[in-house]
């Protein structure tokens, strides 16, 4: 694919100096991913800097929520690094991906359906001590999703599309993570709703939250996002800043429909 | 009764037995000592067998009254009682490593193998009546006499209304395909229910009944002619259930008894499927009635587990019926001497006969035959018949016509081959132990008279 | 074992294990909330007709099955007078006590696993001699004897220490022959199981024979407490009973209320979601072996308080009675293995006394058939949303 001014992901990396690690939240360097023979991911790199918001797009089967579900640890890499926050998380589980500050709300919601919301969340502040953060946390949530103060006590499985979306993004925030993977929040939900949890999530970032989102509307994810990364059969091909990104006539043509 | 399989804990060293029996003992076939006139010309061989389980679950069963026919033919061949002929004796295990124990499929086989040797002329088995389904057909083709010193179903021998029901389902007629060569040393359950309701109605005058039963052959079959003799006793049964063995409580049923007045539950089954159990529930819902069974329920389990609930002395004043203890019996002291003298080089527990109920059975049973074997020889001219076949036939003629003081009492058929010597023991629990009461004897027209 | 995909919810004392949504789940753009067609059971080669009767008996299932058990009582009563009903529902409740004990051991192992754990009867059985040897070794029998004060000191000893040994074993079974099964398939594990229960059984039958083992508990506790009616309830009546509501309680508020409950019950219901929260999901598993198991020590320590007597097998028929029990209440329910229990219960000793005692188990086994045909999800499984 060329390139518009854009940079291979690759080149990046090489330039980069190995110093350079301070400000990088999410780190992947080469990694290769297999589901039993088929391999999903390859030689992915990407980063994630401190404060941003960045988007993962790309078509479906792309190893766009592999790569989130790899960062978060539910999957091993085969081959490559992923580095949180400066260092190698080799053979960490995924719940002690979660404890070093990683929220992830993954594809389809995954809520405890059979918990009440107000539990959903209090299971996202699973491996926190501080009484006064969680509370303070909670009330967040609730402040940035009101409805979830209504439902409180209901049963997550009972929700509506919308709602439950609210749920999974607010157990995810309830880790009081320093980083939040984002699969798909928009997925099925209205056009207003889809509106509403994007307001949220720019609100969020702009607390200090660095987010990483996969986002099938790749329009609106670029336009939330400061820098994306464009997954194509499980490599990627192109990544720059969201600008240049929307602006490269490759990308309007495959995603954004122009 | 029907044995219950045994666990394979203890550690027989029953591969002796095995290497002593295949070594049998035979005379010499020359002598004409000991008053055996007439027949001490007699040449030939002549074989008897006895097919018991002496391997697996059954190892602590089978090998008494197997040593103990063992013994008789020793004793038959040191006293030259069948005269100049040679008496041979082959040892046969029912038993196959597939069912750890008895298995009618093995007891088949051997008595096909016996009954193609034309010098047998008896076979001493077999121990389990599920054996007896399979053998009977075959020692009835072949005219030749089966002798069992434990096989107490009914239906073996007699068409009663229980051979039909679902858990027996035997049909006797087709058992026989040629003449009747069966024959037994032991009593029947049929007899054993009728003295058993009998005690119920008549001894200890007791009109209501709560019938239970276990669900197997032994114990369905005991509960189905209790029921039915206590009924032709003036008695009323009122209610009954079968229940499995692995039935752990039994408080429905006590509860139904106690609310239908019963003055008595009857247990047609063992210990191991839950005689005892239902003494504990009885005493845990308060219900003071006695409780009889028959002689799976009298053994030293049934004691620790009626008093196993919270009244630790609820066994108290139970009943149960079973074949008098044969080593108690006046007429087997001198057996179980010469057993144990016999065998005093074996391991425990098969130095002593008395550890086994059936050993003094295994004894009689081999001496009933070799009796049997004898007078025909001594009818013959002294000579065995030509015709092996003819043989047989008399063989079988004479076991009918025996006559016999033994270990067990005096012994003699009935036209089924079911023996006259019927004596069943009343025992009632006090402090803590089986107590003898009574013992009664049935006679062929079902009369229960105590005998002395 | 069953169709039972798309439950969204469930009382909340719910554990999981019937519920696997997740992506599964469909959601309308209308917001009314989310909807999944049901699988009832035999729909595919009937009538409408039958489907038509199907969805109702599905539909009102529990409520039948009540009516049924209520008729049977009153039948009993009837036929019999109500000192033979009062004794037939004193017998069951005692039953049904022990029996919804050991099933919540089911439950929760399936819950979370989904793995019918068949060594869990011989759990019971094997934490049962446990019991024994605390007892005979530390001289309970003749503390719980001697005094009140000293049977609430002997049951506060043997309780919490065979509790213990059992759930160590119960981990170690997990730890040993389940968890590298883990992700095998489902046949693997569950095969696993039917070995370790012979494995279990065959160690007692070594050490404890092969008949009834009197454990003498039985005469810690005796006694009539009062009586209704001509029905003498005792105080070992009353214990079993009581001890079983109360533990079942504790595991509700346990559950419900703690941290490692609501893991626990997080897990059951979406394993991957509970390691995103930071859950450790092997030790959850290994907490939820540990409650199942020490509950069946539970359960074992009441049988044989009220019993007197084990055997080393009878974990295993006890336990299949159970686990329909589980079934009947929705697999992966604690609250449902609980009525379940008792609802069986009933079920035995009432089918018993009305048809005979050879049809007690007969019944239960058809009540599991219905179950599995009609509603496969158990009577606590509701589907709330899709009542509408």
């Amino acid at each position: 694919m060329s390139t518009n001014g854009l940079s291979a992901n690759g080149e990046q990396l090489s330039a980069s100096a190995p110093g350079a690690d301070a400000g990088k939240v999410i780190e992947l360097r080469e990694i290769d991913v297999f589901y039993g023979r088929v391999n999903a991911l390859s030689k992915v790199s990407l980063e994630v800097r401190q404060g941003e918001i960045v988007a993962l797009i790309g078509s479906n089967g792309a190893g766009k929520t592999t790569t989130l579900r790899t960062i978060s640890g539910l999957i091993s890499p085969r081959s490559g690094e992923v580095r949180l926050f400066g260092n190698s998380v080799r053979g960490l589980g995924a719940e002690h991906i979660a404890r070093l500050g990683v929220g992830h709300a993954p594809e389809g919601r995954r809520l405890f359906s059979r918990m009440t919301v107000r539990e959903n969340l209090d299971m996202g502040a699973y491996s926190r001590n501080d009484r006064t953060g969680i509370r303070t946390d909670l009330e967040r949530v609730f402040t940035l999703f009101p409805r979830l103060r209504e439902r409180a006590s209901q049963l997550a499985g009972s929700l509506s599309g919308g709602e439950q979306q609210m749920v999974a993004i607010g157990r995810a925030l309830m880790s009081a993570p320093k980083v939040l993977l984002l699969d798909e929040p928009s997925l099925g939900l209205a056009p207003i709703l889809v509106d509403a949890i994007f307001e949220v999530i720019r609100e969020i970032n702009s607390k200090g939250t660095t987010i990483l989102l996969i986002e099938q509307n790749a329009l609106l994810a670029l336009k939330t996002a400061s820098r994306g990364y464009v997954l194509e059969t499980g490599s990627v091909a192109l990544s720059g800043p969201s600008a240049e990104l929307i602006a490269s006539p490759d990308i309007q043509r495959a995603y954004l429909g122009m | 009764m029907v044995k219950p399989t045994k666990g394979l804990l203890s550690i027989g060293t029953i591969a002796a037995l095995g290497v002593l029996a295949a070594c049998g003992t035979s005379s010499p076939g020359t002598s004409s000592s000991s008053g055996a006139s007439g027949i001490a010309g007699c040449r030939g061989t002549i074989t008897v067998a006895t097919d018991l389980p002496l391997t697996g679950g059954d190892r602590t069963d089978g090998p008494f009254p197997q040593l103990a026919a063992q013994l008789a033919v020793t004793q038959a061949n040191a006293h030259h009682l069948l005269g100049g002929c040679t008496l041979k004796y082959i040892s046969k295990d029912d038993s196959s490593v597939l069912k750890n124990g008895h298995d009618p499929a093995t007891g088949a086989t051997n008595i096909a193998a016996l009954a193609t040797d034309a010098t047998v002329m008896g076979v001493i088995g077999p121990f389990n009546s599920s054996v007896a389904l399979a053998e009977i057909p075959k020692v009835s083709q072949a005219h030749l006499a089966l002798i069992s010193p434990s096989n107490t179903s009914p239906c073996l021998t007699v068409v009663v209304a229980v051979c039909s029901d679902p858990t027996i389902k035997i049909d006797t007629a087709s058992l026989y395909p040629g003449p009747h060569t069966y024959f037994r040393v032991i009593a029947t359950d049929l007899q054993q229910s009728e003295i058993l309701a009998h005690i119920a109605a008549k001894v200890l005058n007791l009109t209501t009944a709560y019938v239970l039963d276990d669900q197997e052959a032994y114990g369905r079959g005991l509960s189905l002619l209790f029921a039915k003799f206590f009924t032709a006793d003036g008695g009323k049964v009122v209610g009954t259930a079968s229940l499995p063995g692995s039935t752990t409580t039994f408080t429905t049923q006590v509860s139904l008894a106690k609310s239908e007045g019963a003055k008595l539950i009857f247990f047609g089954g063992t210990t191991g499927n839950g005689c005892g159990l239902v003494r504990r529930d009885m005493g845990s819902a308060g219900l003071t009635i006695p409780l009889l069974g028959g002689d799976g329920c009298e053994d030293t389990k049934f004691i620790s587990d009626a008093n196993s609930g919270a009244n630790t002395s609820e066994a108290e004043g139970s009943y149960a019926t079973s074949a008098p203890d044969a080593s108690k019996l006046p007429s087997s002291a001198a057996f179980f001497s010469q057993y144990a003298s016999a065998y005093s080089s074996m391991a425990a527990p098969y130095n002593d006969g008395t550890k086994e109920p059936y050993t003094a059975y295994g004894y009689d049973a081999m001496n009933v035959l070799l009796q049997a074997i004898r007078s025909v020889l001594v009818s013959n001219g002294g000579q065995p018949p030509a015709d092996s076949q003819t043989f047989r036939d008399k063989v079988v003629a004479a076991l009918r016509a025996t006559q016999y003081d033994g270990a067990l009492g005096h012994t003699s058929f009935d036209p089924n081959g079911d023996t006259l010597n019927t004596g069943f023991t009343l025992y009632k629990v006090t402090s803590g132990a089986f107590a003898a009461v009574n013992t009664y004897a049935v006679d062929a027209s079902g009369n229960v008279t105590v005998k002395s | 074992m069953s169709e039972q995909s798309g439950t969204p919810a469930a009382p909340p004392a719910s554990f999981g294990g019937a519920d696997r949504s997740g992506s599964a789940m469909l959601v309308d753009q209308s917001g009314l909330g989310s909807r999944q067609a049901r699988k009832g059971g035999v729909v595919s080669t009937v009538g409408p007709i039958f489907r038509a009767a199907n969805g109702w008996v599905s539909r009102y299932f529990a409520s039948l099955l009540v009516i049924m058990i209520v008729l049977a009582i009153a039948l009993t009563g009837v036929q019999h007078g109500a000192s033979l009903m009062g004794e037939q529902i004193k017998n069951a409740l005692v039953l049904g006590a022990i029996y919804a004990l050991v099933a919540i051991g089911y439950t929760m192992v399936y819950g979370i696993i989904e793995l019918i754990n068949f060594a869990h009867g011989d759990v019971f059985t094997a934490s049962g001699f446990y019991a024994v040897f605390i007892a005979s070794v530390l001289h309970l029998d003749s503390l719980a004897t001697g005094s009140f004060g000293g049977l609430l000191l002997a049951l506060a000893i043997v309780f919490p220490l065979s509790m213990l040994a059992a759930g160590i074993t119960g981990v170690v079974i997990e730890f040993v022959a389940y968890r590298r099964l883990r992700d095998a398939p489902r046949l693997a594990p569950l095969i696993t199981a039917i070995g370790v229960s012979f494995l279990i059984e065959g160690i007692l039958l070594v050490f404890e024979g092969p008949d009834n083992v009197t454990t003498h508990q039985a005469s810690w506790i005796n006694g009539q407490a009062f009586a209704i009616g001509g029905v003498s309830i005792g105080y070992t009546d009353l214990f079993v009973v009581g001890m079983a509501l109360l533990l079942m309680f504790a595991l509700g508020t346990f559950v419900r209320r703690t941290r490692l409950g609501k893991a626990m019950r997080s897990t059951a219901q979406d394993r991957t979601a509970a390691l995103l929260c930071g859950i450790n999901i092997n030790r959850t598993i290994s907490a939820t072996f540990f409650i199942g198991s020490a509950l069946a020590a539970a359960a074992a320590i009441i049988y044989s308080i009220n019993y007197g007597v084990l055997k080393w097998n009878i974990g295993f028929h006890l336990g299949i009675i159970a686990f329909t029990a589980a079934v009947l209440g929705g697999i992966g329910n604690i609250v449902g293995a609980g009525v379940g229990g008792f609802l069986i219960g009933m079920i035995y000793v009432f089918g018993g006394s009305i048809f005979g005692g050879e049809w007690s188990e007969s019944l239960i086994f058809a009540v599991l058939v219905l179950i599995l045909t009609f509603r496969p999800v158990g009577l606590f499984g509701v589907e709330v949303t899709t009542r509408a």
